[in-house]
């Protein structure tokens, strides 16, 4: 490694889980301690020479192409950093010609880069809209940095009330990595936030594990309308006076085996959601019985098993599940279709019945 | 509010700039951009809270190109990320001071910010907006001071308006440029 790996952090985000033989490297980069000569193309020189800007923008500049360049490294075996080369393309978006996808945020004389590769997905092409089918997207924000009041023009007032559930003190901290979800979606998706803050909504956060998800609403289905109803699963942290968030995205792909727990946690907090305008006497909880104790109905049903498919981006038998119960007059639990996801998500074969794999 | 000149309008928003990035207001000048000047995304929202309640004006939250996209459907204004012809004559139509060489051959989405975040333009976008804001009261002609939110009241009387939103302003330009401009056009070829 070079002279500045003493001030690379490899381990900056909690990347979650990737999507099937995705590998990825976020590198977090603080100070710079090599000449740009050393590190840019002679494109990117003279895109570097040609700037205008203030000195800490064309510091953070290098320093965020430095950090990227580490990242596809560690990725690509490229030996030298000028051999990789880093253009914008038509929307600003940063791509590494042949290589990895990569995500680049600066704040503050901090950078973070994000680079991926590989990957595998289920549809031929790309979806319209989209740069690549893998996509990466990454931001930060320092706590120090923060705008009094942001909040009434950076969220909706469903996303403030997400943050009203919140202990005041936490408050400050989520409201910027709700923020910097936002703008990691933008990135991700190739065109930032152009299509309004409002666009991409929160819709869920989750404190324990960092995650959010982030829908899109208004101009940005325009552009990307094959992500209707989809929730894009940010990652976040907290790393002393900074908040970072990256998203690793693929079209089509099926993600890798979420836990059980993460997998309870999802359907509890659809259910709230579906049910919300029900009158519940108590909380629905994950012995809580479909039909008998919650009144689903047949419908209800297939409004939830479809939002499951399209949560984890996989098809799973529930036809032949509620077809089973059905004939065994039984009901079922969040819990056990819990444990049917999970199954699913894992790979088994149709071998054995539906409703066996509950056991 | 009363009606300022070009200049009147520079100066204030130079010095909203100026203690939003913590640096001199003479940095500041119409052909300077936001970014360049070391603006991030959080400093773009506050200098745009700080325009509007100065100028007591609402900002649109996307730009010009955005809401027209939204109007005219994908691909007929930019597609894969260049502007097409329809798509450059619509942005000189509503920039009238830009160079239109700037718009000669191909012109990408990403060198549209260097408009969008010229110092100049957020200057003409400020005085658009403000002819919307009224400096007397349309009741008893009163003077107008801001009130809640994106609200005006008469200081004299009490009566209370809410401004016009920058988007909303955009959204009916971009609808009648399709109407008046666009269509027409399109029925003849």
């Amino acid at each position: 490694m070079s002279a500045f790996a003493s001030t690379l952090n490899h381990s900056v985000i909690p990347l979650g889980m990737l999507p099937e033989s995705v590998r990825a490297v976020c590198c977090r980069l603080d100070s710079l301690t090599c000449e740009p000569d050393d590190m840019l193309s002679p494109r990117e020189r003279e895109q570097w020479t040609q700037m205008r800007a203030v000195e800490k923008r064309r510091q953070e500049w290098l320093l965020g192409r430095c950090a990227a360049k580490s990242a596809v490294r560690m990725l690509a075996e490229k030996l030298l950093l000028k051999e990789i080369e880093i253009i914008p393309d038509a929307y600003g978006c940063p791509r590494v010609a042949g290589g990895p996808v990569i995500s680049i945020a600066h704040s503050q004389g901090v950078a973070v880069a994000l680079a991926a590769i590989g990957g595998r997905s289920e549809r031929p092409t790309q979806a319209k809209g989209l740069p690549h089918n893998l996509l990466v997207g990454v931001d930060l924000e320092s706590l120090h940095h923060r705008r009094e009041d942001f909040e009434s023009v950076a969220f909706h007032s469903d996303e403030r009330s997400l943050l009203d559930t919140l202990l005041p003190d936490l408050r400050q901290e989520w409201a910027l990595r709700m923020w910097c979800a936002k703008e990691a979606v933008g990135k991700a998706l190739g065109r930032g936030l152009s299509a309004g803050l409002l666009a991409f909504r929160i819709h869920h956060l989750n404190p324990a594990t960092g995650a959010i998800e982030v829908e899109l609403h208004d101009g940005a289905l325009q552009h990307f309308p094959h992500l209707r109803g989809q929730l894009l699963s940010v990652n976040t942290a907290r790393a002393s006076e900074f908040v970072f968030s990256a998203i690793i995205y693929q079209q089509g792909a099926v993600r890798m085996r979420p836990s059980r727990q993460e997998i309870l946690d999802y359907l509890l907090h659809k259910m709230g959601e579906l049910t919300q305008d029900w009158d519940y006497p108590d909380p629905v909880r994950p012995e809580s019985l479909l039909f008998t104790e919650l009144g689903f109905e047949s419908l209800d049903a297939v409004v939830l098993c479809t939002a499951i498919q399209e949560h984890y981006q996989t098809p799973m038998p529930f036809a032949e599940l509620l077809a089973e119960i059905g004939q065994q007059q039984r009901d079922l639990s969040i819990d056990e279709l819990t444990g049917f996801v999970h199954t699913h998500l894992n790979g088994s074969s149709g071998a054995e019945s539906a409703t066996g794999r509950l056991q | 509010m009363p009606v300022m000149t070009d200049s009147e309008v520079f100066e204030k928003f130079a010095q909203i700039v100026a203690k939003s990035l913590r640096i001199d207001a003479s940095q500041v000048s119409l052909d300077t951009h936001l970014t360049d000047l070391g603006a991030e995304s959080l400093d773009l929202i506050e200098i745009t809270m700080e325009t509007e309640s100065q100028f007591h004006i609402f900002l649109p939250d996307k730009s010009i190109l955005e809401t027209a996209v939204e109007v005219f459907g994908p691909d007929v204004l930019e597609r894969d990320g260049y502007l097409t012809e329809e798509g450059k004559r619509l942005l000189l139509r509503r920039m009238p001071e830009t160079d239109a060489e700037a718009f000669a051959g191909e012109v990408a989405v990403k060198d549209l910010q260097h408009y969008f975040l010229k110092v100049s333009t957020w200057v003409r976008m400020i005085q658009g907006l403000a002819q919307f804001t009224p400096a007397a009261c349309e009741v008893c002609g009163g003077s107008m001071g801001a009130s809640m939110g994106f609200r005006m009241k008469c200081a004299n009387c009490g009566h209370e308006i809410t401004l016009r939103s920058g988007e909303e302003l955009n959204r009916e330009w971009a609808r009648e440029y399709y109407d008046k401009e666009f269509r027409p056009v399109t029925v003849v070829q």
